[in-house]
């Protein structure tokens, strides 16, 4: 077991930037290598915008980089990106191979080394009215993404069927940028890998990954840990993402981010009917806030799943603020973890 | 009979030397003809295959052959080396690398160059568009220096025996 989990491929929080480091021209790369430690673990992301300062962005705030690297609070004494920084950028980020990427462009993001995305922005280039591809790219963000191990251990005990050794159908709501991700991500890590302190044995995972977002698929490779039964689809659309899983690797579980389309909500009935458990994640703040969108409240008001988890970041990112069951919509009680 | 043997040597060795010269002459256009071939896997791995440059330029260099495999081998291994450099860059390095070992012509080498600014920046259309250029250019150095190298392999070989048959002469 224990050599199973080495060989999936980890990236350590404390030097993810590191990873990144590839991508960047070099003065750049100098500037981000000799920031201070506690600035370099806690960067979230690295702006780049042609002719405009170059930023760095944390969870709460933002800080310009000096032409010395150093931090500085006014956009004037920052050093501005040029022309030739974002076109050397673009050739690293693309590996000089813009013509194999652009299934990519369309999308906006390219998933580098590591798990990481690097937004991209440009003039789009349209073909019959929809976007072909982009070019005079003009900005770029590069967000570093840290896995956290054990985020949702907190979580866990109230999604594990204990009496037949399963999980239950779970949706977890949550506004942007409050760690939905990242427990989506550490939730099928632990399914599929087990946990046994709670009687859980590792089960089957089935991973849509359309945004290459949870498992951070390099050319299809899953980059960050999400278990060592978990079968990713990277870059597929979800309905026909979910079909595809069920018909082709008989996973117990199904998991995807962002359910939001109608074909999601009629895919993920498939699924139900197929005896699958589900794992989802919904844009929303609260029950309320989803049972009124046309398409999500079939979700909650057919009782489609067995757990809503509502995240918040009260108590930091990703705090669980409430468990709700779906069946009978008590909240379960939970201490904030 | 030594003054006879001493004449045939003069005349071998002489007309050795036009031979190589007239080889010179017809390894620009070989040469030329590999690179064509390569830059069209280039464009097959390039085009269809969607392959990353540095892939493709190794798979290039490992299958073309020895007299032109090293330029894109040296290319692919800079590209790769993560050191920053942009594609252009590396297949400028191995080019100044590369030319002074080859027959090529300074006109042949600005057909490569130029190809080399425009590798990897755009979409697929534009690329064919590229490597299409630089085959087509590559074409017509082909041709001419094949007829250079018609009339200038003739002229050296038999150039090379008659001065060592007149040198003969001149001493016997």
């Amino acid at each position: 077991m224990n050599k199973v989990r080495q060989s999936v491929p980890v990236s350590n929080g404390n030097e993810a930037v590191n990873d990144i480091l590839p991508v960047l021209p070099l003065h750049i790369r100098h500037m981000i290598v000799n920031l201070p430690k506690s600035i370099k673990d806690k960067v979230e992301e690295i702006r780049i915008r042609q002719g405009r300062p170059l930023v760095l962005g944390f969870t709460a705030e933002d800080v310009f980089l000096d032409p010395g690297g150093r931090p500085v609070r006014l956009a004037v004494n920052a050093y501005k990106v040029t022309a030739k920084d974002m076109e050397r950028l673009i050739q690293l980020i693309s590996g000089s191979s813009i013509y194999a990427l652009e299934e990519e462009l369309k999308n906006g993001f390219i998933t580098l080394p590591g798990g990481h995305r690097a937004g991209i922005t440009g003039k789009a280039v349209l073909e019959r009215g929809t976007v072909r591809t982009l070019k005079y790219f003009s900005g770029c963000n590069i967000r570093i993404c840290r896995e956290v191990p054990g985020a949702a251990s907190g979580l866990m005990p109230y999604l594990i069927n204990k009496n037949c050794k399963d999980v239950y159908h779970t949706v977890l709501i949550s506004p942007p940028r409050c760690g939905k991700t990242t427990i989506l991500r550490d939730v099928v890590r632990q399914i599929s890998s087990g946990i046994p302190e709670l009687g859980l044995p590792g089960l089957a995972v089935g991973l849509v990954d359309e945004r290459s977002e949870i498992a951070g698929c390099y050319k299809g490779v899953p980059q960050l840990d999400v278990g060592v039964r978990t079968d990713v689809l990277d870059g597929c659309p979800k309905a026909e993402g979910m079909m595809m899983l069920l018909r082709s690797m008989s996973p117990r579980v199904i998991a995807a981010d962002e359910i939001g389309r109608r074909e999601d909500v009629d895919a993920l009935e498939e699924v139900l009917n197929a005896g699958v458990k589900v794992l989802i994640t919904a844009h929303g703040s609260s029950l309320a806030d989803l049972a009124e969108r046309p398409v999500m409240e079939k979700i909650i008001n057919h009782k489609m799943v067995d757990r809503i988890v509502i995240l918040g970041r009260s108590r930091g990112v990703g705090t669980v603020e409430k468990i709700i069951d779906g069946k009978s919509f008590c909240s379960l009680e939970v201490k904030k973890c | 009979m030594l003054k006879l043997l001493g004449a045939a040597m003069v005349v071998a060795a002489s007309g050795l030397c036009g031979i190589v010269m007239a080889g010179g002459y017809s390894r620009r256009p070989r040469e030329l003809r590999f690179l064509r071939t390569a830059l069209q896997m280039l464009e097959t791995e390039v085009v269809y295959g969607a392959t990353q440059l540095a892939e493709a330029m190794k798979q290039v260099g490992s299958r073309c052959d020895d007299a032109v495999g090293p330029l894109f081998y040296q290319a692919a291994g800079e590209l790769s080396s993560l050191t920053g450099v942009t594609a252009a860059e590396a297949w400028e390095k191995s080019l100044t690398n590369y030319y002074p070992g080859s027959a090529l012509k300074p006109q042949d080498l600005l057909i490569l160059r130029n190809l080399g600014a425009s590798l990897g920046i755009s979409d697929r259309d534009d690329q064919i568009k590229h490597l299409h250029l630089a085959m087509e250019q590559i074409r017509a150095e082909t041709v001419a220096a094949e007829e250079e190298a018609a009339r200038n392999v003739k002229l050296w070989s038999y150039l090379g025996f008659l001065g060592g048959l007149m040198l003969v002469l001149i001493l016997y």
